[in-house]
């Protein structure tokens, strides 16, 4: 997709909003930083073979309901799918299309 | 449908409903279909409350959406409607007659005059949360359109999620974005008001011995709706703890209702029908799964409901009278329920194991309108009726209450309210309007 610059009244106005929010809370950094670092781990790890919910936790150390969680919006803005299943889960399998990339980060 | 505030100020409604539920949306349309103006006043940023994200309907098991959905679009699309989401109603003062009502319209920071829905914004924040549509299960972008079937379909962004990249005016192709929206308060008067704020679920750990908070596999009824339902988040049943697909389900009924100790003494209501409505659902989508219901009574109180109640029997669901004590979160993710049966007297105290426990809770009222406003709430904190012959009367003249908000009841049982509530405004209005005219056409001073 097409990206403009911003306009310097649009940035005037960016500028103003972080202001009355009180800046950019740790927390909010902190949440940041581990969602793009545990997606990053999953796209890596997803692209080698498909995996389960449980696999993928193990591999990256992650707690397995956020695993899931992560997947879920994976899934949500295409950039996994459902490749199967392995006993009483399900195989989750990278999407490589210029529409995930286009969706995503 | 208009979303924009222009000539609020030159916009009088003949009514003002609080709440875009099933509720406000069947009052809504059935006084703009007598002529009447409409302002519909939704919290949320789509209309259609509750109902829109449930899974299917008893006892017909009817697909819930197909229902709402038609309703939402010619709510959106009547003439003689206004919606107004985002916005709250903080208060309604009453002068000989008028009601003057108190909106707080909550900055969206989209210009929604201007945005199309297109979701390229939505595509180009890197910023996710827990999805409340979703009951926390899905993930949602900061900026972005609640949810598929969300009227208006126009982005929203939440300045608490929102990290303040820019990605989603860079990308906006009608330059919607305004970080600079404020929010603001504005007062719009009217002569009838209909309260339609619906209901909440009480909370998961309104029970502390069912541990609800130590486990993500307890979940509520709603969560259990969205796991149901075609777009739900896994587009399937699973376990919120690991993605398993669960093999054993239970539903613990009066789970935050019917017990003076947690303040909720009355009956739901609906808790029996929907928990045995879902049971059917998942024994549809999990066909090898053991699901069971622990109930007090069942309660199948409407046309078909005890019909429903049999054929779910029939299909092989358990159903165990009895009260579970407690809830123990167990190795693997798995749940220890310790239930009290009346049902085999050499063994009242047993010990059941299930890997998915869905808790039928508590319907508590959504708002409280006897703060800044003049309707009284009974001591269930429910919308007072003290009229029996009319059930949709408040304690404050002209104003009336529609669904939930007046006590927990099914969806049948909300849309004759709802239909109920609009016959009642119209013809109040048809009589202060007729008695306006009367004063007016005896005043010696107008008529000289």
């Amino acid at each position: 997709m097409a990206k403009k610059t911003l306009t310097p009244e649009e940035k005037q106005a960016l500028m103003t909003m972080r202001e009355r929010m009180g800046g950019i809370s740790d927390a909010k950094k902190e949440h940041q930083r581990q969602l793009v670092a545990a997606r990053k781990g999953i796209r890596k790890l997803l692209a080698e073979k498909p995996a389960t919910v449980p696999q993928i936790a193990a591999a990256l150390q992650l707690p397995t309901d956020q695993t899931l969680w992560h997947l879920t919006g994976m899934r949500k803005y295409g950039f996994v799918t459902e490749a199967g299943e392995d006993g009483d889960y399900l195989l989750y399998a990278l999407v490589q299309s210029e529409e995930a990339t286009a969706a995503g980060h | 449908m208009t979303t924009s505030t222009q000539d609020k100020t030159s916009y009088r409604p003949d009514a003002i409903i609080v709440g875009a539920g099933i509720a406000g949306m069947q009052s809504a349309l059935d006084l703009a279909d007598q002529g009447l103006q409409v302002l519909l006043v939704e919290r949320q940023s789509s209309i259609g409350g509750h109902m829109i994200a449930l899974a299917k309907v008893f006892p017909t098991l009817d697909c819930a959406s197909c229902i709402t959905a038609p309703k939402m679009s010619a709510s959106a699309h009547h003439e003689n409607i206004r919606i107004m989401v985002n916005t709250e109603v903080r208060g309604i003062r009453t002068v000989r007659g008028t009601h003057f009502v108190k909106l707080f319209k909550k900055a969206t920071y989209v210009n929604f005059d201007k945005c199309i829905g297109c979701r390229l914004c939505e595509y180009a924040c890197d910023s996710e949360y827990p999805d409340p549509f979703e009951e926390g299960l899905g993930a949602k972008r900061a900026i972005a359109v609640p949810f598929t079937n969300a009227i208006p379909q126009k982005a929203v962004l939440d300045p608490e999620l929102c990290t303040t990249c820019g990605s989603c005016a860079r990308v906006c192709p009608t330059d919607a974005i305004e970080f600079d929206q404020q929010s603001e308060e504005v007062e719009m008067e009217t002569d009838a008001v209909i309260v339609a704020s619906g209901y909440a679920l009480n909370s998961l750990s309104v029970k502390p011995q069912y541990h609800a908070l130590q486990s993500k596999n307890i979940i509520s009824a709603l969560t259990m709706e969205r796991l149901l339902a075609p777009h739900g988040p896994y587009g399937r049943v699973l376990r919120p703890s690991d993605g398993k697909v669960p093999s054993s389900v239970a539903f613990v009924l009066c789970a935050g209702s019917r017990d003076a100790s947690i303040g909720v003494p009355y009956c739901s209501r609906v808790c029996c029908m929907y928990s045995i409505k879902m049971a059917m659902l998942l024994s549809g989508a999990l066909p090898i799964a053991d699901i069971t219901i622990y109930y007090m009574d069942i309660r199948a109180f409407g046309k078909g409901y005890e019909q429903f109640y049999q054929n779910a029997k029939a299909m092989g669901i358990n159903f165990v009278r009895g009260k579970v004590a407690r809830i123990d979160p167990i190795e693997d993710g798995d749940l220890s329920l310790h239930v009290e049966t009346t049902e085999d007297a050499e063994n009242i105290l047993q010990e059941r194991r299930h890997d998915l426990v869905v808790l039928a809770q508590g319907m508590v009222p959504e708002w409280n309108p006897s703060i800044g406003t003049p309707v009284a709430v009974a001591s269930d904190g429910f919308v007072a009726t003290p009229m029996l012959t009319a059930p949709t009367s408040t304690t404050a003249n002209g104003i009336f209450v529609a669904g939930v908000a007046a006590g927990p009841k099914d969806i049948v049982d909300t849309i004759a309210e709802a239909g109920a509530a609009a016959m009642q405004v119209s013809q109040y209005l048809h009589q202060k309007r007729g008695a306006a005219a009367v004063e007016y056409a005896q005043d010696p001073v107008l008529v000289g």
